[in-house]
């Protein structure tokens, strides 16, 4: 991730400057669409909370800290939207039923498997906390470094979280027959 | 399976390609003559190429305008608080700009419309209105707005008075072509204009009670209602999508004294 760039954008954006804004919003809406709808599995609340989260973005832009990188900023808003979207509509427990139900029938095992579905159903059956570490390193493509950066955790700390994210998403990847 | 913790590290350092190279001889010894480390490494590579591939989704097509017309609306919402300077600049359109699109968009409706009452005579009438909707509508009394969030259209209707003239003002972008058919019951208030912001091509009609227009993309236009005793007014709004029905809702002016 090679953004030198996004903090001067940030600076510009403060003082008013629309296209610097609007190419944040260009640079950053995609990355963010896509965790959102990873952390949510559902293309409505993740279109809702992408917007959320630039909004916070705009509202919030005096807060912003110069020393610490946009990307991390941005991405933390938008892991924390998501989970509290989550937690909002009571989302968590009904996923996993849907996520379970998904999975059920032999047919919509093969579907699912040639769209990545089954991942990312057992994906929603893991918790918050570890799906937010997949979702950086996998989905946002962040570096442990990166990844701590965002969490504000220590860096072994994020090693250690996306080690058990893995075993439980193997678990549940095992436990119906998909890996 | 029990395998070494820090085995295990060293396996998902190898993955996530942050393996040093001392640590990287060392999983390779371990590779050659250790099976449990072999199976469990397969395993993690086959479950990494699986969340790595992962289809990349594109975002809704009309996502960005709907974020920038919700900030407008937040601007609008805020009034002239200490963050609205930094908005202002950011999207306020300049009132010249509008003023030479709303000329064309007047010759345009000229051509376009097929109204009972629209004559030259209201045209003049609503010229006297050029830049009044190239800022952003500030809310308070007067000001009635309804926010639209659909899959297909997104932003803002505002409407309000300007002396005898209400000024009903669309905001809003689409995912593709969308009909909005504006219509009210009371046969005395009639079409007076229509504007639009940095955009041509636009369609519109008007009949006795009914205005129709088209909008694909993000659209700024102003439809002008002649309202000469200031009368209250309820306006369905009705979108449609291929044909079909998507959204409806109403937007009330009440002259002052009569609101609430």
């Amino acid at each position: 991730m090679n953004k030198p760039d996004d903090n001067k954008l940030m600076e510009r954006c403060i003082k008013g400057d629309r296209q610097a804004f609007e190419t944040l919003l260009i640079r950053y809406e995609k990355p963010v669409y896509n965790a959102a709808y990873r952390m949510l599995h559902n293309r409505d609340d993740a279109r809702d909370v992408t917007q959320t989260v630039f909004l916070k973005v705009y509202e919030n832009l005096d807060q912003f800290d110069p020393s610490r990188r946009f990307f991390s900023w941005v991405y933390r808003i938008t892991l924390n939207e998501s989970i509290n979207w989550l937690k909002k509509s009571s989302r968590e427990e009904a996923l996993e039923h849907e996520a379970a139900d998904k999975t059920s029938g032999p047919e919509q095992q093969a579907d699912d498997a040639k769209t990545g579905e089954s991942v990312q159903a057992a994906l929603m059956m893991i918790k918050s906390e570890y799906r937010e570490v997949i979702v950086l390193k996998h989905v946002l493509g962040c570096s442990y470094v990166e990844i701590s950066e965002v969490l504000d955790i220590p860096e072994k700390k994020v090693k250690s979280r996306l080690y058990t994210a893995r075993q439980l998403l193997q678990e549940r990847l095992t436990d119906q027959g998909l890996h | 399976m029990a395998i070494d913790p820090k085995h295990v590290e060293l396996i998902n350092a190898d993955i996530d390609g942050e393996i040093s190279s001392a640590d990287r001889i060392e999983l390779e010894a371990l590779l050659a003559d250790n099976s449990d480390v072999q199976a469990l490494h397969a395993e993690l590579s086959a479950l990494s190429e699986s969340l790595d591939s992962l289809p990349d989704l594109d975002s809704p097509p009309h996502l960005k305008h709907t974020i920038l017309a919700s900030i407008s609306q937040l601007q609008q919402s805020q009034g002239n608080n200490g963050s609205s300077s930094f908005l202002q600049g950011l999207f306020g359109a300049p009132a010249l700009k509008y003023a030479a699109t709303f000329a064309a968009g007047a010759i345009l409706t000229l051509s376009l419309i097929s109204s009972d009452r629209a004559s030259q005579r209201a045209f003049d009438d609503v010229t006297d209105l050029v830049g009044t909707i190239s800022d952003p509508v500030p809310g308070g009394p007067g000001v009635h707005m309804t926010q639209i969030n659909r899959k297909e259209i997104a932003g803002t209707v505002t409407l309000r008075s300007s002396g005898p003239i209400l000024i009903v003002d669309f905001d809003l972008v689409s995912s593709g072509p969308v009909d909005i058919v504006a219509s009210y019951s009371d046969q005395t208030i009639w079409f007076n204009g229509f504007a639009q912001l940095e955009s041509s091509g636009a369609s519109i009609s008007a009949q006795s009670g009914r205005v129709t227009m088209q909008i694909d993309g993000k659209r700024r236009y102003a439809v002008f209602l002649h309202n000469a005793g200031d009368r209250d007014i309820t306006i369905n709004l009705l979108f449609m999508s291929n044909g079909e029905a998507i959204y409806s809702t109403d937007i009330e002016y009440a002259q002052p004294g009569h609101a609430g």
